[in-house]
């Protein structure tokens, strides 16, 4: 090394030095501050899951968790939510969360056992924990929110729910629940009071619905999916729902045969996937739009929208990597598209 | 005649192993699978004291003695075949030559199937639709019952116990006369199967099993020209299915298979004629858990009437023909009742025209209310360069007609399907002492029109007709006897080299193997015997896109037998994976660690 490497480098070094020092310079606080996640079901019928981290600069790592932890996630990764300081990963077949620090992707514990049977989705407020469970799969009546208090990361009750809660979303210290119907087909919403941890309203939506959230004039989108033809009670129309107050105040239906999935919203616009196509519709709209966004098409595994970006997932034939595929949406244009894990279900951001 | 069933049952044997030499004789076969129609094609024989010395399961028989790859989903699992590169539907599996993969799935699980007490098992690797019908494209493997109209009493037992707490009871009982034969077998296996997960805290959890089979062969001689001849078998299997390293099972699997066959022969001094009809009938319960109870089940009932007939018109040249009808009856819990109706034909001509040259040309068609069935051809020869050295080779069209889940599964099916189509090119190499086999194979296949499950929204997945695929590999065979004084010596190896490549993705299929290869030694010293067998599997890619594997593995297993009481008792020790090794053939589900099996086999 010459003296002129040297040198430099021992300059660095000091610079590093002082500017930590000082206090308008924050210490990185891991490899995985800056990016978002892809979470990847894994192969169905055996095999784990795995995280996929897009950084801000573009660099991509597979298998993120493996990597840091030397452990594999488990069988059929469902979600992943941020929450304070850390990331829950729910593993649905392997029927655990897995808490690990949302920057350094460091293991932090498990929650399994007895509570955990089924895991879909973790929602949080304050410093409790909500996680929606189909529970065993001979029952249709043991469906549960289990309630995990995130100091000890231990469940301390259960909130027994309809069949098959899913999807969840917290407005005001209110829990929403799809109850999208687990291993059969449902229609309804529980609404959770988080003081008592009680159901205080049960909300009929359309059939399965698949996908909740809010807009930012506080209105709750449901997207309903409708029953597949091989529902017992036969075929039904996807449908849009708006609640407001607790009680649905818009309905919109997809019309025969129409089973729309995925809804995200970016500013006053709502973004679903309907027969392999993308449309967007404004929250002040009280029709449906019948033409698509060009140039968007495909039958997406996931669609997330954030900051004026479309982010969708195709899963391909779900025995190989699958596709991140990213759109502006101020352009309505194409963008980039990335390699994932296998079967990706889920984009996070940090 | 004092012997009752029930006397037999309480007595107890194992067919002794002094005819192991029999491994490098000429074997008779009959049917469709006897070597002069087959001349092009190299056919390996597994005879009965292989088969009942060492009883396992035919998955593993045909891994050790015919260096077939089979994907285990855990031991005692379900087993499927991939023969040549070829999916688990695409080996006809025959049982006294009447096809018996499922109707439902085209699949054989080899390890609910028996191999115990049949005579022998005839493997004829390469593609054969014009002889052995549907499905028969990476090869077909027939389980034998062998009839003899000779005067012979014979109680066979074999009990055994094994690690895991696996127990098996297999009793045999022939009685034969000049005009009359018999032979019934109770076989029971029942296991733990609670092996560790090497380098883990698992266990095998959820992997018990118990397996049932009862078969029975009957036949009486009317004069000369005439037999008429009863062939059954019952089995009865409980599965759990176990867990994997990532996730806990509590799932559960029942099925029953039962068959009854009557085969009228007739033959005469130019002319053999056979009617076969049979009456198959397959069922499953799958408990996703099973502690419930609701269930997933399906059933299939097979009727088949076929009729052979070969006609020697000279000692140099033979027709041989046969006419096939099949009524398929399916239903289950996801398969709306459906029923189809197959009539196949086919025509092959024999001959010799000069004494080095063997060849065959065969055709066959099929027809059908439910789909088109194409017509098909294969040509093949054997070329006798000395007494010792041929060169063999054939060219055929195959067809696999689409499984009654393809085409019948509720709001998935797809009525529409074609079958699938193959070509097949082979060329081979015989090398044939009294001691010594040398077989080299290489063949070439394009096969088009596959069926595959596509996602065709993200919930509906549908099957279409859709994947290309090549296969091209080479086999290669060797096996060598030496006798020198009382000692015996055998050694045998197999070893193929496969590429199967998907034409789109330019991709090996996944649990498609590069190389597979075994090799055993067989020491014989006065009823004193020791076998080595020696495993390889080479690693199989897990993902369409070739980026995940299961890795390859090594696999020594060591048996040792001696035989007491004039032969009559043979008491047998197997050490399986002997290093110990923790291996997988599918992903995420391990196989078991060095495992114990002791058992005594009783001949009477």
């Amino acid at each position: 090394m010459s003296i002129l490497k040297k040198t430099a480098t021992l300059l660095i070094i000091l610079i590093i030095t002082i500017s930590c020092k000082s206090d308008d310079v924050e210490l990185p606080l891991g490899d995985y501050e800056n990016g978002f996640f892809i979470a990847n079901e894994g192969p169905f019928s055996n095999g784990t899951g795995t995280l996929t981290f897009i950084g801000n600069d573009g660099a991509i790592e597979q298998d993120v968790y493996q990597a840091v932890n030397n452990e594999v996630l488990g069988n059929i990764v469902q979600s992943m939510t941020f929450h304070n300081n850390n990331a829950y990963i729910v593993v649905n077949n392997s029927h655990k969360i897995i808490v690990v620090n949302r920057h350094t992707m460091k293991k932090i514990t498990t929650i399994e056992g007895s509570n955990i049977n089924n895991p879909r989705y973790f929602v949080a407020v304050g410093n409790t924990g909500y996680v929606s469970n189909w529970g065993s799969t001979s029952s249709s009546t043991d469906d549960y929110i289990a309630v995990i208090d995130l100091s000890t990361n231990t469940v301390t009750s259960t909130i027994p729910v309809g069949e098959g809660p899913e999807d969840m979303l917290v407005k005001d210290n209110t829990i929403y629940a799809n109850l999208q119907g687990g291993f059969g087909f449902n229609n309804k919403i529980e609404v959770i009071d988080t003081d008592t941890n009680t159901i205080s309203t049960t909300i009929t939506v359309g059939d399965v619905p698949n996908a909740i959230l809010k807009d930012n004039n506080g209105a709750i989108w449901v997207l309903c999916s409708g029953n597949p033809n091989y529902a017992t009670g036969g075929e039904t129309n996807g449908k849009l729902i708006k609640i407001e107050n607790n009680s649905v105040t818009s309905t919109l239906d997809f019309g025969t045969q129409k089973h729309p999935s995925h809804l995200t919203i970016n500013e006053n616009n709502l973004y679903y996937n309907l027969g392999g196509k993308v449309y967007s519709m404004l929250v002040s709209s009280n029709q449906l739009n019948t033409n698509a966004i060009a140039g968007f098409d495909g039958f997406y595994y996931t669609m997330k929208a954030k900051d004026g970006v479309l982010y969708t997932t195709n899963a391909g034939d779900f025995a190989s990597e699958g596709i991140l595929k990213v759109f502006n949406l101020n352009t309505n244009e194409y963008s980039y598209s990335k390699t994932t894990g296998i079967v990706p279900t889920a984009v996070v951001f940090q | 005649m004092k012997y009752s069933i029930l006397l037999f049952l309480t007595t107890v044997f194992a067919q002794a192993q002094n005819d192991t030499i029999n491994l490098l004789n000429e074997v008779k076969l009959y049917g469709n699978f006897s070597p002069k129609i087959n001349a092009g094609y190299h056919i390996q024989i597994i005879s009965d004291s292989v088969i009942n010395n060492t009883h396992q399961s035919l998955g593993n028989l045909l891994q050790n003695k015919a260096n077939i790859y089979f994907k285990q989903n855990g031991n005692g699992m379900v087993s499927s075949i991939s023969l040549r590169g070829s999916g688990a539907s695409h080996t006809g599996i025959y049982w006294n030559g009447i096809t018996i993969n499922s109707s439902l799935n085209g699949q054989t699980d080899f390890n609910t199937l028996s191999a115990n007490g049949y005579n022998q098992i005839e493997i004829r690797k390469g593609a054969g639709s014009v002889l052995f019908g549907s499905g028969a494209i990476g090869g077909a493997i027939n389980l034998r019952d062998k009839i003899y109209f000779i005067n012979k009493k014979e109680f066979v037992s074999n009990i055994g116990y094994a690690s895991y707490n696996t127990q098996n009871i297999f009793v045999q009982t022939k009685l034969n006369t000049t005009k009359f034969y018999s032979k019934i077998s109770f076989e029971k296996i029942k296991s733990e199967n609670d092996y560790p997960y090497l380098n883990t805290n698992l266990i095998n959890e959820n992997g018990a099993y118990k397996n049932y089979h009862i078969k029975g062969a009957l036949a009486y001689k009317l004069n000369t020209n005439n037999q008429i001849q009863l062939f059954t078998t019952y089995s009865n299997n409980e599965r759990e299915l176990s867990r994997t390293i990532t996730a806990p099972s509590n799932s559960k699997y029942k099925n029953e298979e039962q068959r009854i066959m009557l085969h009228w022969k007739n033959f005469g001094n130019k002319y053999n004629s056979s009617l076969k009809l049979a009456y198959l009938d397959e069922t499953y319960k799958y408990y996703f858990n099973k502690e419930d109870i609701d269930y997933s089940y399906g059933e299939s009932k097979n009727y088949i009437a076929k009729y052979d007939f070969s006609y020697f018109i000279k000692n140099k040249i033979s027709i041989h023909t046969g006419l096939e009808n099949k009524l398929i009856k399916g239903s289950g819990k996801d398969i709306t009742k459906a029923k189809r109706n197959i009539f196949e034909t086919y025509m092959l001509i024999h001959q010799q025209p000069i004494k080095k040259i063997n060849y065959n040309v065969s055709i066959r068609k099929g027809f059908s209310k439910t789909y088109d069935i194409p017509f098909i051809y294969a040509v093949d020869t054997k070329y006798s360069i000395t007494s010792k050295t041929a060169i063999k080779a054939n060219y055929s069209t195959n067809y696999k007609l689409p499984t009654f889940n393809d085409l019948y599964w509720s709001y998935s099916g797809n009525e529409k399907l074609l079958s699938e189509n193959s070509k097949t090119l082979e060329l081979g190499f015989d090398y044939q002492t009294k001691n010594t086999i040398i077989n080299i194979t290489t063949y070439h296949t394009n096969s088009n029109n596959l069926i595959q499950w596509r996602p065709t929204t993200n919930i509906i997945w549908k099957p279409i007709n859709i994947q290309k695929v090549t296969s091209t590999g080479v086999e290669f065979v060797f096996n060598t006897i030496k006798k020198v004084n009382k000692n015996q010596f055998e050694f045998s190896t197999q070893y193929a080299y496969t590429i199967s490549e998907d034409l789109h993705k330019k991709k090996q299929l996944i649990y498609v193997p590069y190389h597979k290869a075994n090799a055993s030694i067989n020491y014989l010293y006065k009823g004193f015997g020791v076998n080595i067998n020696q495993q390889y599997n080479g690693a199989v890619f897990t993902t369409t896109s070739n980026t995940q594997t299961v890795e390859h593995f090594w696999l020594t297993n060591i048996q040792i037998s001696k035989k007491i009481i004039k032969n009559k008792i043979n008491i047998g020790l197997v050490v399986n994976n002997i290093f110990n090794k923790a291996y997988q053939t599918v992903a995420y589900r391990p196989m078991p660690n060095r495992n114990l099996k002791l058992s005594i086999n009783i001949k009477i």
